[in-house]
């Protein structure tokens, strides 16, 4: 390259004469440098486009192979006879695990349903602790109970632990779903086919396959239309990386250089993954279906190792075309494709002749999976994805094919959501709320603080606002069990039965503003026993009660019951001006239910690494926070609000001998509706209320305990009963005189107390009580003589 | 189909193997009036007679877990049978004599109160296990008057039987 010093010295003699003589000479050495520098310009201009291709093409790559979203799966159903389980619930389970009716053969993931025996074959699932083997058994049921559980010898079993059914994958903000597979977990089978069928040459070309491109324009242009592709497994993946329907030369050469650089990075065997977990493979309305994993489920509703020859082929049919050869609109034409890809595979010892030809035989056997069924908890996902947040990172979640297993049944959720939905609508229609009605759920175990299940709104399957955790609004009288406990915590002073005033109060605050609550009903009760404010909801009685035992008592029993923040010192606190989360009032609540011994709600069990070893477990933690006398007292209270209280009309809606304790909460204006209630195995919470906090017309009887008693009355669980206790006695309570009654006395309430500290006098059945009493005698006589 | 019999047999062993829950508990400098409390005494309950089959066959594999000093797989198998009978006293102590010998005291504690708040045959060999918990996890935390209160009611319900 000539140097610019010589140069310019001859331009600074130059003269114009001699410079025109010269002219035509330099024209064209000057056109010489340029061609040159465009040459070397182009040179780097290409070579920069190869290295931003290349720096394209790897960071897609790198980013879909890294991108294991963590799998989220439910509870693992355990079942052994003896369990409250009818047969149609343990059907609901295995469906919710792909399993299929299948009146030949009892295949893995298969059952056979005669009257009240239920015949399935397991798989094999792989638990942290330990692997459950495919097994072949036969259950029976009777009058709602498993009774007995045999395996295919005819050996009893006590204990059976089902696969977990998967309920999600948690995704980047983009929520693109998939179900990654890894190579190894990939059917052989699937992996010679797509070989076979799209790129025989796989393992030998570079990228690209001249060959094939060459044969492939040779059939076109016979053709006169596109009958044959060229590209190459490599060259698709590109292809679904950048997914365009522009067919242009520069492109196809784009992809085609692309091809080749990832071949230059990458080993057939990565390719190949991507490729399987790439490739798009069909649309259910706005979601594209990417990858076998994610089409398995889609098209079969089963995971991809669970598929056989047919479903193979026909997966791998579709890979040409998801559209040219729909299932619904061509299934001629996917089912010509699908038995060619059998015969392609028969031809290549993939499959013998008898297994190729049942194959063909089969129908395409499409069950469309059920829509969105990769995420169908909105809400409860939301709470696992929070929980985990608070010990790993946002890109650990979704990129370290974590396996979460959580506390979610499927059974209770789908109920939960179910009475949720239906009562809205029908209380919204009553009270004309113009579909303004909103609720959340939480229901958890009372044991281990497990949530169990969380609906955050009316529609559950839609991920917006979620007022479980969300919405925090007053709890109005929710929060009397923590002034009535707080009173029964000092013994010597309170009992159940304490005389209090339910009448006119006026508090005056710093500021000179007064305050003079009212009853719900507008009256006041006057002289009553300490309990029947608390059942009965009297918030003048609560008032003066909580006056007598001062803010700072009572906001520390809210605390050790498990309130998330401090609440504030002020009168209208004592009648709930204070807001919680319809979760943050499960987690108090469920101190309660322990029977004094807090739990932190968990969603969460255990977390695996992508090969399955624990990386951390979320174990039962119980921390004794309350007095276990006072909470009994309390349980003895609670238990009466649906008896006799604000829940009386609860009983009716659950199965008899169902014995449950719970609170109603209504805020001023009717704007929200509460109830929170429990059984000796499960606590719910529930919360109705309108987003623009307007006036539902719904108490808290009216409303959510409507949706709790629904939700309730189908659980199976154990009822409410207290512990023996030689420090507490028990006793029928009459409450217009304030003494001890008998069971049979009309309204008497069943009353715990500390022993020694119940009322001496005894009455035989104050007041209207007697009348009541030899009314029912004489009838008793009627009978006798009729 | 093994017999109850054998299940709560094999449930005994699991106390054998969390005995030395105590002997490993870090040491602390001791004054001489402040003895730790004795510890060989713990953990003597087998499950009632009322516990179901599933769970004691979760009990058995507890028992082969801890016995291999797989501890997390032990626990796992009792929080399973907890699932199944929430109120068996005698698991949420089986539980707590397990976190006592993770050395999680706090815990150990708050579930040997748990099993005692939930004890329906007023067995009284239980509360005094669970108590000689309470009052290990108090010593631990320097709290030797409450652990001494704790061992003595462990010893009145011990009189008791």
């Amino acid at each position: 390259m000539p140097s610019r010093k010589s140069v310019t010295p001859r331009r600074k003699r130059s003269t114009r004469p001699r410079r025109a003589a010269r002219k035509p000479a330099r024209r064209k050495k000057s056109r010489g440098f340029r061609w040159r520098y465009l040459f070397v310009g182009l040179a780097l201009v290409a070579v920069g486009y190869v290295v931003y291709l290349d720096y394209t093409i790897r960071d897609q790559f790198e980013g879909k192979r890294w991108a294991l979203p963590a799998k989220v799966y439910a509870r693992a159903l355990e079942i052994y006879p003896g369990k409250q389980l009818p047969a149609a619930q343990l059907v609901q389970e295995l469906e919710l695990l792909g399993y299929r009716e299948n009146p030949g053969q009892l295949t893995p993931g298969s059952y056979q349903r005669r009257g009240n025996r239920l015949r399935f074959t397991t798989r094999a699932f792989q638990f942290w602790d330990g692997r459950e083997r495919s097994r072949q058994l036969e259950a029976v049921f009777s009058d709602g109970v498993l009774t007995r559980l045999q395996d295919q010898h005819g050996a009893e079993l006590s204990l059976l632990r089902l696969e977990p059914p998967a309920i999600g994958g948690i995704y980047p903000g983009h929520r693109e779903e998939r179900v990654l597979v890894r190579l190894l977990e990939v059917p052989p089978l699937l992996q010679q086919a797509l070989v076979a069928v799209e790129d025989r040459a796989f393992y030998a070309h570079p990228g690209i396959n001249p060959k094939a491109i060459a044969r492939a324009l040779v059939a076109n242009l016979r053709a006169g239309r596109t009958v044959q592709g060229g590209s190459t497994l490599t060259q698709q993946l590109v292809k679904n990386f950048f997914l365009t329907n522009e067919r242009s030369l520069w492109r196809k050469a784009n992809e085609a250089v692309m091809a080749l650089l990832l071949e230059w990075h990458y080993a057939k065997t990565e390719i190949l993954e991507a490729y399987i977990n790439e490739i798009y493979l069909g649309q259910d309305k706005q979601r594209a279906i990417h990858g076998f994993g994610l089409a398995a489920h889609y098209y079969f509703d089963k995971p991809l190792a669970a598929l056989d020859a047919g479903e193979i082929a026909t997966l791998v049919a579709l890979a040409r075309g998801p559209s040219y050869y729909h299932p619904e609109r061509h299934p001629q034409r996917l089912r010509q494709r699908r038995n060619l890809v059998i015969d392609i595979l028969e031809q290549d010892n993939g499959l013998d002749p008898a297994r190729a030809q049942r194959a063909r035989n089969q129908p395409l056997g499409i069950v469309r999976g059920k829509p969105g069924a990769i995420s169908d908890y909105p809400a409860f996902m939301d709470l696992v994805r929070r929980q985990l947040r608070e010990q790993y990172r946002e890109a650990d979640l979704t990129s370290e094919g974590l396996q979460i297993f959580t506390t979610l049944d499927p059974a209770i959720q789908r109920r939960a959501e179910q009475s949720l939905s239906r009562r809205i609508t029908a209380l919204d229609r009553q009270h004309g709320l113009d579909g303004g009605l909103q609720g959340a759920a939480v229901i958890t175990s009372t044991s281990g603080g497990e949530v169990l299940a969380l609906v955050g709104d009316r529609q559950a399957r839609y991920a917006g606002f979620n007022r479980a955790l969300e919405a925090s609004r007053p709890i109005g009288s929710l929060i009397k069990p923590a002034v009535y406990l707080t009173a029964l915590d000092r013994p010597q002073q309170y009992t159940l039965a304490t005389p209090v005033e339910d009448a006119p109060i006026t508090l005056e605050a710093d500021n000179g503003t007064r305050w003079s609550p009212r009853n719900y009903s507008g009256e006041s009760h006057g002289r009553i026993p300490l309990f029947r404010g608390l059942v009965n909801s009297y918030n003048q009685a609560t008032v003066r009660l909580g006056m007598q035992l001062g803010f700072e008592p009572i906001a520390d029993t809210l605390q050790r019951m498990g309130a998330p923040r401090s609440v504030p010192a002020y009168p209208s606190m004592l009648l709930g001006a204070v807001n919680f989360t319809p979760y943050e009032v499960a987690g108090m609540y469920q101190t309660l239910a322990a029977g004094g011994f807090r739990s932190p709600l968990r969603a969460i069990r255990e977390v695996l690494g992508p090969g399955g070893e624990p990386l951390r477990r979320y174990p039962l933690n119980v921390e004794q926070t309350l007095n276990v006398d006072s909470v009994q007292l309390l349980h003895s209270a609670l238990l009466e609000v649906p008896r006799s209280g604000t829940a009386r009309a609860l009983p009716a809606m659950l199965p008899a001998g169902q014995t449950v304790a719970g609170k109603t909460g209504t805020t001023d204006d009717l704007r929200d509706s509460w109830f929170a209630g429990f059984s000796g195995s499960h606590l719910g919470v529930v919360w109705l209320g309108r987003d623009d906090n307007g006036a539902t017309g719904l108490t808290g009887a009216s409303g959510a305990m409507r949706i709790w008693g629904d939700i309730f009355a189908e659980l199976p669980g154990m009822p409410l009963e207290p512990p023996p206790n030689p420090g507490i006695e028990y006793h029928w309570f009459d409450s217009q005189s304030g003494l001890i009654s008998r069971r049979d006395c009309p309204g008497a309430a069943y009353l715990a107390f500390i022993k020694g500290t119940a009322p001496q006098e005894k009455i035989d059945c104050a007041g209207g009580g007697v009348r009541d009493k030899m009314d029912s005698t004489l009838d008793w006589l009627k009978g006798w003589f009729q | 189909m093994k017999s109850p019999g054998y299940y709560r047999q094999a449930g005994v062993l699991l106390f054998g193997v969390l005995l030395m829950a105590c002997s490993a508990t870090p040491d602390r400098t001791q004054s001489e009036s402040d003895v730790e409390p004795e510890s060989e005494a713990i953990a003597q309950v087998r499950p009632g007679a009322e516990t179901s089959r599933p769970v004691l066959a979760l009990l058995e594999q507890a028992n082969n877990a801890s016995r291999r000093g797989d501890l997390a797989v032990a626990e796992s198998r009792l929080e399973r049978a907890l699932r199944i009978e929430p109120r068996n006293a005698v698991l949420w102590s089986y539980l707590a004599k397990l976190r006592l010998h993770q050395g999680q005291l706090d815990q150990a504690a708050g579930l040997a109160a748990k099993s005692n708040s939930l004890d329906r045959s007023q067995n009284y060999q239980l509360q005094a296990d669970n108590w000689r918990i309470i009052a290990h996890a108090r010593y631990h935390a320097g709290d030797s008057e409450g652990a001494k209160n704790a061992q003595q009611r462990a010893t009145t319900l011990l009189q008791k039987q």
